[in-house]
């Protein structure tokens, strides 16, 4: 009686002490795992490539020279947007040049570009596939939610044994991070695309990929543009903890910074950051109002 | 052309558990209830002719669109056969194609219009119009020339760059024809293709479509909710009560003749001063409200009991020689003649006597306009000329209110 009395209280007041998940012990066995089996992989078959990408771009972005970049900026915010989307675009461009960090812009544009280029090669087609099965998407749903809610602090270690230190563990992580939008509206695009278009196309002899291409994925386009534009703004809001693992550019002058606690270099980093977001989320979202799909009368 | 034998579609989880009911001839609210399938079409015959508009009529969530939808597919009927008779293939039937061949018919031998158009936002009108050809895959230069031509066709040359949404609901509706009738499929499918539309356009969208339809000799099978427009664009309909067919015939012989209670309730609310003909209201001189008036130089008089004053005679073979009141000899003058005469002039209180003739195929609204120009009752000649029947008021007033004529 007394026993079964003590039982219960010790059960009580500490349940855990009954059971230990080593969660601590298997998580680092996996990684160690993977890191022993796939670092060579992923150093000769994926750094390689993300470098690649991401040295050509920066090579041609700063091979613009800036005066140029800036009209090149205010056309393209012209064409794309308004005027005044247009006038807010040099002059964004221009305060990052006088504020004496036009050079970690252009590396984090890079960065971004790299990240989104790769986003939308994997992203898009894996978006289109999900349109089109249930089931692939049943799996992949999951999946997104791991990536996009993992706080990316968790896998830069990894990254970091896999890929060593720089510019590529870091577009890695922004990948993973800033790719499930592409991903989930890239699907939700093209399943939203109303059942009376489909009907038509069907009507008229059109094959499932002649839907896709002539009718589901012009019509999905704006929405694919929303994805594009949330991909963008996940990855500029992944440069500064990419900065942690040896990526440079405008994050890189925020964490520095940060360590040194010289406020004013980490503010000047955290301007350029914001200034070259809002400018990009402009330029996407008026993109996404260009496509055709959405001309209104008014226009 | 289309010959639909017995389709039937069931939606639901288990289809064929419905079909014996169907047999059976239950109704679809206890097919409902007893199996838990929805009956969109119960047992559909018809057989369209080659260049015929054949009408399908009835009230919403009849089973319309399911039906049309069977013809091209789009909807897998549960049972039955459409058999499909093109030039070059022969007669086949539709429900056993397989899904190439059915891109192949959808391609070349048949079209649709949709009731919300369903026209591409995307594409300018231009391209909209010649979606199809881009499927059959032709040439640029050969999309272009047609699109535009079929554009011509509608009224719509000038709006080849324009986007739908830039367009009013009858000029898209007009682009969703053009577009239909650009891949010249020998079937034009129309689902309530002007429902959506404003009564005025909606008239003007029936009158171009009858104009566009003697030009090109279409086959069309064209759903609507609206007799009358059954009735002005069909030359059969076929009625449908909750996905059965109750009844088909031309216009005439569905108002005059309605079969349930249903199309009779239909009817009832009909224009038919369009549909009904003057054959089918005449009556007869052979009736017994007439009687003789004797015989004069080989011709025999004869006058109707209510109006012994005025004698109509005619000859051995039946043709009217002649319409006398009081012994006195009237003119005597063809409808169109009269109306033609009259057109554009004011209308006059004062009728003449003359004795108006029409053919039996006259419809009503015309003999009616004829009266307009005279106090004598109508004669209704047939096609070999012989006098076949008067139209006095009793007749018009009948035809109009009761919808029924004399043979009926
Ligand atoms: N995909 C579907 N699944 C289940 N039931 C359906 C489906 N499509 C149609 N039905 C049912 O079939 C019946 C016929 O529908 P249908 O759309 O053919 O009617 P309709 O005559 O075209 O009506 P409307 O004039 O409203 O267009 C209705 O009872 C409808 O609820
Ligand atoms: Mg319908």
């Amino acid at each position: 009686m007394g026993e079964s009395l003590e039982f219960l209280r010790t059960l009580m007041n500490d349940p855990f002490g009954f059971l230990d998940i080593p969660v601590r012990q298997i998580i680092t066995d996996i990684v160690n795992w993977i890191v022993a089996n796939f670092r060579d992989f992923s150093r000769t078959y994926i750094s390689p490539p993300v470098r690649g990408v991401m040295n050509s771009v920066q090579w041609a972005l700063s091979s613009i020279p800036p005066g140029i970049f800036l009209i090149g900026i205010f056309l393209l915010g012209w064409w794309a947007a308004s005027w005044r989307i247009a006038v807010f675009s040099i002059v964004s461009f221009a305060l990052i040049g006088f504020m004496g960090v036009w050079d970690q812009m252009i590396i984090t544009l890079s960065l971004v570009v790299t990240a989104v280029f790769f986003c939308i090669l994997f992203g898009l087609p894996l978006g289109i596939l999900s349109s089109r099965s249930d089931r692939f998407y049943a799996i992949l749903r999951p999946i997104l939610d791991i990536m996009q809610t993992t706080p990316p602090f968790v896998y830069l270690v990894p990254a970091v044994m896999l890929f060593s230190i720089g510019n590529v563990p870091g577009l890695i992580a922004t990948i993973v991070f800033a790719m499930p939008p592409v991903i989930r509206l890239t699907n939700l695009g093209i399943r939203q695309v109303n059942s009376e278009f489909i009907e038509a196309a069907v009507a008229f002899g059109s094959s499932r990929r002649q839907i896709l291409w002539k009718v589901q994925f012009p019509l999905a386009l704006p929405t694919i543009m929303a994805g594009l534009n949330q991909t963008i703004m996940l990855s500029l809001s992944m440069v500064v903890i990419a900065a942690i693992i040896g990526a440079g550019g405008l994050g890189l002058e925020v964490y520095a910074g940060l360590e040194r606690l010289n406020i004013g270099q980490a503010f000047v980093g955290g301007i350029g950051i914001v200034l070259l977001a809002m400018v990009l989320d402009r330029l996407t979202q008026g993109l996404g109002e260009k496509a055709p799909g959405v001309r209104h009368k008014a226009d | 052309m289309i010959r639909a034998e017995n389709v039937s579609k069931i939606f639901g989880s288990d289809p064929e558990s419905a079909l014996p009911l169907l047999k059976q001839g239950k109704s679809k609210d206890e097919i409902r209830e007893e199996t838990g399938q929805t009956v969109g079409v119960n047992n559909a015959s018809f057989d369209i002719e080659p260049g015929e508009v054949f009408a399908i009529m009835g009230l919403s969530g009849c089973g319309k669109s399911t039906l049309i939808r069977c013809v091209n597919r789009i909807i897998d009927p549960t049972a039955g056969s459409i058999f499909f008779k093109d030039p070059e293939h022969g007669e086949q039937d539709i429900t056993t194609l397989n899904a190439e061949q059915l891109r192949i018919l959808r391609k070349r031998h048949m079209s649709m219009v949709f009731q919300h158009f369903a026209l591409f936002p995307h594409r300018t009108v231009l391209s909209n119009a010649s979606y199809g050809l881009e499927i059959q895959g032709r040439s640029n230069d050969e999309r272009e020339l047609r699109g535009q031509q079929v554009l011509d066709m509608v009224g719509l040359g000038q709006w080849g760059h324009a986007y739908p949404s830039e367009l009013s609901g009858g000029m898209q509706q007009r682009v969703g024809l053009a577009r239909a009738l650009a891949t010249e499929a020998e079937v034009l499918l129309m689902d309530e293709p002007f429902s959506a539309l404003d009564p005025l356009i909606k008239v003007d969208m029936q009158q171009e479509l009858k104009k566009i339809q003697r030009e090109l000799q279409r086959t069309v099978l064209f759903i609507t909710h609206d007799l009358d427009e059954a009735m002005r664009i069909g030359d059969h309909i076929a009625i449908m009560e909750e996905g059965r067919i109750v009844q088909i015939g031309s216009p005439e012989q569905i108002l005059v003749n309605p079969r349930t209670d249903y199309v009779a309730k239909f009817v009832e609310h009909a224009d038919p001063t369009g549909v009904i003909t003057a054959g089918t209201i005449a009556l007869p001189f052979e009736s017994d409200a007439f009687e003789s008036s004797g015989e004069r130089d080989g011709i025999r008089y004869s006058h109707h009991r209510d109006h012994p004053q005025i004698r109509y005679g005619r000859d051995r073979d039946g043709r009217l020689r002649g319409v006398t009141i009081d012994d006195r000899e009237v003119p005597m003058q063809q409808l169109e003649q009269v109306l033609d005469a009259a057109e554009g002039a004011e209308v006059s209180r004062l009728r003449d006597e003359v004795a108006i003739t029409c053919s039996e195929e006259t419809v009503l609204r015309r003999v009616l306009r004829g009266r307009l120009h005279s106090t004598l009752p109508v004669i209704v000649t047939t096609g070999d000329g012989r006098a076949r029947g008067l139209i006095d008021d009793p007749e018009l007033i009948n035809g109009i209110l009761e919808k029924r004529g004399h043979t009926a």
